[in-house]
């Protein structure tokens, strides 16, 4: 099985195949449109702004591909990764994917918590539905996150986090998966996550 | 909701070893990074930190080589500091899997160093390290590894450093650290009165109340300490199960 990390040039790509490459997983990275020939599986790391990296996989050439794999691979999307799925974004002009309804806001501090923005560090996870990628892993952990920005809740969620207010912090649409927070920075459960997308048959 | 404090055990590196000493002075041998990383992070560490004590340009090819290595076994955040003078430093540290880099003299030296990086790595791979020692109510920022005084007021310096782009400040009290009788609980609460990222305290931490204190009475975000971990002193355990005793949110 061949697992394709997206690098379209400005994620930390290295750390997440790091840790996908620790379990075991066969990884190539894909940066290029004729990469994704030969991909069982798509994992799609994002770091900084949505709008930065929408333009740069459409200057690569990468956005039809990747939609296509999308759409017929199993995928994973982490950070942006979870934010591009959606149709737009606060942060940026340029549109999503539009995979899933809804817009991306910047986190609100609600009760006037004083919060820190970007939301950094570690922080639980509440489990709204059951999804095999979880398996092995109890309600309320401890994840990794580094964000300033959102999905409210939706009907895709599986878990949400609460930060200002409650927002998703992972998703699921059939054979697409994402999460807010760094799976491959969340020791020993975020392996344990990786390695049930690792096994994930959709 | 708050987020859980953070525990983070440093590694202070010299030519591939992890080294202790006491006051910046007298230091020993500790053993392998890569080694005592995993142990961490086996036992709980939030974040690892790794600072390259003396880096010098000849020590630069050790440095990336060791942080390759922890990088490879560590699955939490990892930061490296130590030397680093330039954004291409900063990009090969990066590279090398370092998710976050820790400045300090280069930042007092050229203070665009932290606009520019965070303007191109985003604030929160940015911690602005410092070395402070108390003169009369205030205290003083040092330079080189604190050999070297300044005029800077660490306070002020730290706020400047924020509004520079950085994403967290490592505030090292020298009159503390390695003494273990408790963490410079007046400086941390004055920073988090005047800053609004997070502030990780270091030196001091000896017995387990002090780390304790350092979140009650200091409000620091995150607690970094060395050797009463290196030497199973107190485990990371036993600190989380005490910071949750008194209510505060813990990775347990």
């Amino acid at each position: 099985m061949n697992l394709g990390v997206i690098d379209y040039g400005a994620s930390n790509i290295f750390s997440v195949a790091r840790a996908l490459k620790s379990l075991g997983a066969n990884v190539s990275i894909v940066d290029d449109p004729i990469k994704f020939k030969g991909i069982d599986k798509l994992v799609f790391p994002g770091q900084g702004s949505m709008g930065s990296c929408v333009r740069k996989l459409k200057e690569k050439e990468m956005m039809n591909p990747l939609l296509e794999g999308i759409k017929s691979k199993p995928f994973l999307g982490i950070c942006l990764g979870l934010q591009i799925l959606f149709e737009s974004s606060e942060e940026s002009e340029e549109q999503g994917l539009g995979l899933i309804d809804g817009c991306i806001t910047r986190i609100t501090d609600l009760q006037n918590e004083n919060l820190k923005i970007p939301h950094m560090g570690w922080n639980n996870i509440k489990f709204q539905k059951d999804h095999e990628l979880f398996e092995g892993i109890a309600d309320k952990q401890f994840f990794y996150f580094v964000h300033s920005f959102i999905a409210s809740q939706s009907g895709t969620s599986i878990t949400t986090t609460n930060y200002g207010e409650e927002f998703v912090s992972s998703l699921a649409l059939e054979n697409i998966f994402a999460t807010q927070f760094h799976p491959e920075k969340s020791g020993k459960l975020g392996l344990k996550f990786l390695n049930n997308f690792i096994n994930w048959k959709v | 909701m708050s987020l859980a404090i953070r525990i983070i055990p440093c590694l202070d590196v010299r030519g591939g070893r992890v080294v202790k000493g006491i006051n910046f002075k007298d230091i020993v041998d500790a053993g392998d990074p890569a080694e005592a990383a995993r142990r961490y992070d086996d036992e709980g560490a939030d974040e690892i930190c790794m600072l390259d004590i003396d880096a010098s340009f000849e020590e630069r090819s050790t440095t990336i080589e060791t942080v390759k290595s922890i990088a490879s076994q560590v699955f939490i955040p990892f930061t490296v500091g130590g030397g680093i003078k330039s954004l291409d430093d900063i990009d090969m540290l990066l590279k090398s899997g370092a998710d976050k880099v820790s400045i300090n003299t280069s930042a007092i030296l050229n203070p665009d160093l932290i606009v520019e990086a965070s303007k191109e790595y985003g604030s929160q791979c940015i911690v602005l390290a410092i070395d402070a020692k108390r003169t009369g109510e205030s205290w003083n920022v040092y330079t080189h590894g604190g050999k070297n005084k300044t005029d800077l007021n660490a306070v002020e310096w730290a706020k400047q450093g924020q509004n520079f782009g950085a994403g967290e400040i490592l505030m090292t009290s020298m009159d503390k650290d390695g003494t273990k009788s408790g963490f410079d609980n007046d400086l941390y609460c004055e920073l988090s009165k005047k800053l609004s990222i997070p502030v990780i305290a270091s030196g001091g931490a000896g017995e387990l109340f002090h780390l304790v204190d350092a979140v009650k009475s200091g409000k620091a975000d995150a607690l970094l300490a060395a050797s009463i971990f290196h030497y199973e002193e107190i485990s990371i355990k036993k600190v989380k199960e005490a910071l949750q005793n008194e209510g505060f949110e813990v990775r347990l």
